[in-house]
């Protein structure tokens, strides 16, 4: 197979990075002008909550995005495929935000802790204590999982999955040094095993993380399914992106290795797990719409009194869009069609996340999507975009040396 | 009247087969049909012959079981007589929706799939008691074998292409005369 | 055709050709009956026909022959009949899921898998069957026009869900298993020499004859039914589960459970495959299409469909803490604490704990270990329907509907009659059909074969040299 040698090196460009630039001033200034606006807002137990839902949510949806790469490089590795040899780079420059996305998850969660936001309820001052006026009973008997506990964990969280993402690039960039085409596979069956360890971790943190920064927002409300239920749009918020920039690429006339199987591969991916969130989300749903528990049913309530047209709108775009448009091979096939249902997709799992923190956090103030969304959405996508790109950069966009090369190169189906 | 022969070109192996066809094909000769042990990728378009169109017609089968699953519940839980049972919203199929989707699910997959598969078998004609419809046993074992009707003049092209490539036998299995069309 | 990776484990070992895969696994076929199949049978045949003295007890007699009281109204029934259903998840599951990701190894177990969800699933409707208490008018549980003053089946019930489900699985389960079946019958057909087998086979093959456009419709009919099979898997368990989940019993109204039950099920069915498979490969001589390579593989997804369900218990039990429902911590306490606790601590060990064994290569690469292992998992998933159902319901709200369960002779008799009458099933499917799919397995031969992998290495070595 001839491969253009030029091509190979990703080259981050003026247009892109100005791209890239644009988003983040116009996200800049619109955080900027929503503490403004959302400061005018007074409300009891209401304090720029709108706002730093906002920051919190971008935060929290990219860093999700780049975990969710991170989980499919891994995944990939301890499954033996060779599918996706082809597209590595992408998946693993798509999972190295993840330090950055943590460092201002971090960074949000500290300041929760000065008090200077309200996202977690349980970081209220005196909120497990009986003489205090922010006492809450309930909140009370499950302290033990926060404070130190919960920043344990979220530390843990961090180092662990920073230093796997890390070390399956660094093997990756090893392997390449050999030449092409050599028989020495050191530094894949050295990523083999790191991949299955790390779909151990990621197994328990996956979950554990989603119930300590997502599911303690709505502090007195549980669900056995949270955990799976945020992977599961994670994942496909990873698929959605990383299909949407496999185009891109091969459009500005990088990755002509790639066969067309392997994208038609990644539309059946956002097929699949289009179809499994939608399964989980049903899944949480129906069991708490029919059992009606009170302690359970307040979390759809909230969603149902004041965010009706979001809740229903995020679930049509998430799993009527992909299941009609995407079920047939012609349309997994049409990369223009497959890049416009990836941005749909795309924006769907983000505004799955608001519709996961707002109830919480702005809850009844709630007035409907507006430019703060907008205006965050764009500078967090900046940022993202910038940083991926950036890593592309750093490293060929064709593994050399890898088992699977020639699988990948020749993939018809 | 046209004769033309009927003959049966055996092949040990998938490779020349498919070599074979190729080549038989770019010499303008048709290939009337083929007999392998296995699917052997590929051989399908290179002999010709259109995509099948089986999976659509299995969506709207697929379509069909979901109106009817949806029609019978509207019908019967909705319509025909409203039972409250462990207070399920059942005034309005919008509100009990979430206690239908199992069930409209489970039809949408056995009307897709069930009269998929009675198409296949019908449009094949496979059924049971149905004769065998390979000529020669040895094609559901290891060989391949291509079904030709050819001129006389083809007849030896085809023999020449068939023999280059490998073909074990090219058994001449009598003639059919064909009415010329005018 | 390119051939894969060198790095690959060849899939059929030996020197291989398309006629010797017809041989090898036709041979069982051909061949005399032997003597041991004779034995099993009879041992199976005699425990289904106390199956059935105890189901016809059962009919006349009705369900207080069982274990089962007031407070304990579901016990051994549904025990079993989960039971049943989650094992018939992995024929599906390998032949459908392994399908769609390309799995090559799944060709070796796919249709004894398959095979073996039918057998399961009959059982598991046995159960359903009887346990409505007048199986005689089963046909109730249908949306039929009736006599009744126009009442229909509710269909808001979980329970009515289930019977849609497992209708749609059972049959979708066989109609897939058969087209597969169908060119392997033509290739028998076309060897008996036989006049009454060859007739019997040239029924069963529909008259198949591997023409250019029927492979063509198979393989689209595979992927299509392939497709639908997956969510299908994935419904059919978690309706399952909504048996449970959608009352709001403390233990059981939990979300978790739809995909916890599937991995479950999917956990279980390996198991079972596993142990069927050992004993087929050793008994037909199969060690060339089943190879070590290939119980590797199912027991890595052991260990992945096991650690799934692992993390769905702990998850259980940390929400039951975290929720601070008095009754959601009491049912958990109750399992793990409880009269019952043995039942609970014997689901984690085998569950949770035994699989964990197969991290280690030496462990998960023999072959008696492995059969030990599968034996003990599915004990330790019988457990787990147990513990779900029966000392929950032992203990719930009101202190006063407390009860305690013993199952009956008639319970006892009915669950080994079922694994006989499994084994029956099992056994004629073994005898009488090709155990391992012949028409897919060449289609791998030239990839994953081990003497064409070699082949092309040499090939490839050669072409190094060369340079």
């Amino acid at each position: 197979m001839h491969i253009n040698k030029e091509k190979l090196q990703f080259v981050f460009d003026a247009k892109a990075k100005t791209f890239a630039y644009t988003l983040m001033g116009i996200g800049l200034v619109s955080i900027i002008a929503m503490f403004i606006v959302d400061g005018q807002h007074h409300a009891e137990h209401y304090h720029l909550n709108r706002a730093w839902a906002n920051v919190f949510s971008g935060a929290f949806f990219f860093t999700a995005l780049s975990l969710g790469a991170a989980f499919f490089l891994g995944m990939q590795y301890a499954a033996e495929a060779g599918w996706a040899t082809t597209i590595k780079r992408v998946i693993e420059a798509t999972s190295l935000y993840l330090p950055y996305g943590l460092s201002i998850l971090f960074l949000l969660f500290i300041l929760g802790q000065l008090h200077i936001h309200h996202i977690y309820h349980w970081m209220a001052e005196g909120i497990a204590d009986p003489s205090s006026p922010n006492y809450d009973p309930v909140i009370a008997g499950k302290i033990g999982y926060f404070g130190w506990f919960w920043w344990l964990r979220t530390i843990l969280y961090i180092v662990l999955w920073t230093w796997f993402t890390l070390q399956l690039r660094k093997n990756s960039l090893e392997a390449d040094k050999y030449e092409l085409g050599g028989d020495n596979h050191a530094y894949h069956w050295k990523n083999v095993k790191l991949g299955a360890w790390f779909m151990v971790v990621f197994a328990v943190t996956s979950s554990t993380s989603a119930w300590d920064w997502i599911m303690s927002i709505d502090t007195h409300w549980y669900s056995t399914l949270f955990g799976w239920y945020t992977f599961s749009g994670l994942w496909i918020s990873a698929i959605s992106f990383m299909t949407l920039l496999i185009i891109w690429l091969r459009k500005n006339g990088y990755l002509e290795f790639v066969t067309e199987s392997t994208i038609h591969d990644m539309g059946k991916w956002m097929f699949a797990i289009s179809f499994l969130w939608t399964y989980m989300y049903f899944s949480q749903f129906m069991l708490i719409w029919y059992a009606d528990i009170p302690e359970e049913v307040t979390y759809f309530q909230i969603r149902w009194e004041s965010y009706k047209s979001l809740m229903w709108f995020v679930l049509f775009i998430n799993f009527a869009f992909p299941m009609v448009l995407l079920m047939s091979r012609d349309s997994k096939r049409n990369f223009n069609f497959l890049a416009f249902v990836g941005t749909i997709v795309f924006i769907g799992h983000y505004l799955d996340v608001i519709m996961m923190v707002m109830p919480g956090t702005v809850g009844k103030h709630w007035t409907g999507i507006s430019w703060m969304e907008v205006g965050t959405f764009l500078f967090y996508l900046g940022l993202f975009i910038f940083v991926v790109l950036k890593n592309l950069e750093k490293a060929p966009l064709l593994v050399r040396n890898h088992p699977f090369l020639e699988e990948s190169l020749h993939l018809h189906t | 009247m046209l004769k033309k022969n009927k003959i049966h070109v055996i092949f040990g192996d998938e490779e020349p087969l498919m070599n074979a066809v190729l080549e038989l094909r770019k010499a303008g000769i048709r290939i009337k049909d083929a007999f392998t042990p296995f699917p052997v990728h590929g051989l399908d378009a290179a002999m010709g012959i259109p995509r099948t169109r089986i999976a659509i017609a299995s969506f709207l089968f697929g379509i069909t079981g979901t109106s009817l699953a949806t029609l019978m519940m509207w019908y019967m839980m909705i319509y025909d007589w409203p039972n409250d049972i462990g207070g399920k919203p059942n005034w309005a199929y919008y509100y009990n929706m979430p206690a239908f989707i199992p069930i409209t699910f489970e039809s949408t997959v056995f009307c897709a799939a069930h009269l998929m598969v009675l198409t296949y078998l019908l449009s094949s004609w496979l059924l049971p008691g149905v004769p065998p419809k390979n000529p020669d046993p040895r094609t559901t074992d290891d060989k391949f074998m291509l079904y030709l009707e050819l001129t006389d003049e083809q007849s030896k092209l085809a023999e020449d292409i068939a023999k280059k490539n490998g073909a074990e036998e090219v058994n001449y299995k009598g003639e059919i005369y064909i009415e010329p069309k005018y | 055709m390119h051939p894969e990776s060198e790095i690959r484990t060849p899939l059929i070992l030996g020197n291989k050709t398309y006629k010797q895969i017809t041989d090898d696994i036709i041979a069982p076929i051909e061949g005399k009956t032997s003597k041991w199949w004779y034995f099993l049978f009879t041992v199976s045949l005699l425990t289904a026909l106390w199956g059935i003295a105890s189901f016809t007890y059962t009919i006349g007699e009705g369900i207080g022959t069982w274990g089962s009281n007031n407070s304990v109204d579901w016990a051994w029934d549904i025990t079993n009949f989960v039971w049943w259903i989650g094992i018939g998840h992995a024929g599906t599951l390998i032949s459908a899921v392994l399908l769609l990701f390309r799995q090559k190894w799944r060709m070796a177990i796919s249709r004894a898998a398959e095979a073996m969800t039918i057998f399961a699933v009959i059982n598991a409707g046995l159960y359903v069957s009887l346990h409505t208490g007048r199986p005689w008018v089963d046909y109730w549980l249908f949306p039929l026009p009736n006599q009744f003053g126009s009442l229909w089946p509710n269909f808001n019930s979980p329970l009515l869900w289930d019977v849609f489900a497992v209708t749609t699985y059972m049959t979708v389960s066989i109609v897939f298993w058969y087209m597969g079946l169908i060119p392997d019958f033509a290739t028998i057909r076309d060897r008996m020499v036989h006049k009454g087998w060859k007739k019997f086979y040239s029924i069963l093959s529909f008259g198949w004859g591997g023409r250019a456009k029927h492979w063509q419709r198979l393989e689209e009919v595979s992927l299509v039914l392939a497709g639908l099979s997956t969510p299908l898997v994935f419904s059919v368990h978690s309706i399952v589960s909504f048996d449970f989940a959608t009352s709001i019993l403390p233990g059981w109204h939990t979300t978790i459970f739809p995909p916890y039950f599937v991995s479950g099920a999917v956990f279980s069915g390996f198991a079972m495959v596993l142990t069927l498979m050992l004993v087929v490969r050793k008994a037909y001589k199969l060690e060339e299409y089943l190879t070590i390579k290939h119980i590797e593989y199912m027991n890595i997804l052991i260990i992945v469909t096991g650690s799934i369900v692992g993390v769905a218990y702990l998850t259980e039990l940390f929400m039951a803490w975290y929720s601070g429902v008095e009754f959601e911590q009491y049912a958990f306490l109750n399992r793990a604490t409880g009269p019952m606790a043995w039942s609970y601590w014997a689901m984690m060990t085998c569950n949770v704990i035994s699989p964990q064994l197969f991290w280690i290569k030496k462990i998960r690469t023999s072959i008696l270990a492995t059969f030990i292992l599968s034996i003990v998992v599915n004990i330790g998933m019988w457990f787990e329907r147990f513990v779900i159902i029966v000392p929950t319901l032992c203990r719930t709200f009101l202190p006063s509907s407390w009860a305690t369960y013993t199952p009956s002779f008639v319970d006892i008799g009915m669950f080994i009659g079922t694994i006989g009458f499994f084994g029956v099933l099992f056994l004629l499917f073994s005898r009488y059909f090709p155990v391992i799919a012949i028409a897919e397995t060449k289609t791998i031969l030239k990839t994953s074969g081990e003497n064409f992998k070699k082949l092309a290495a040499s090939h490839k070595q050669h072409q190094v040299e060369q340079h």
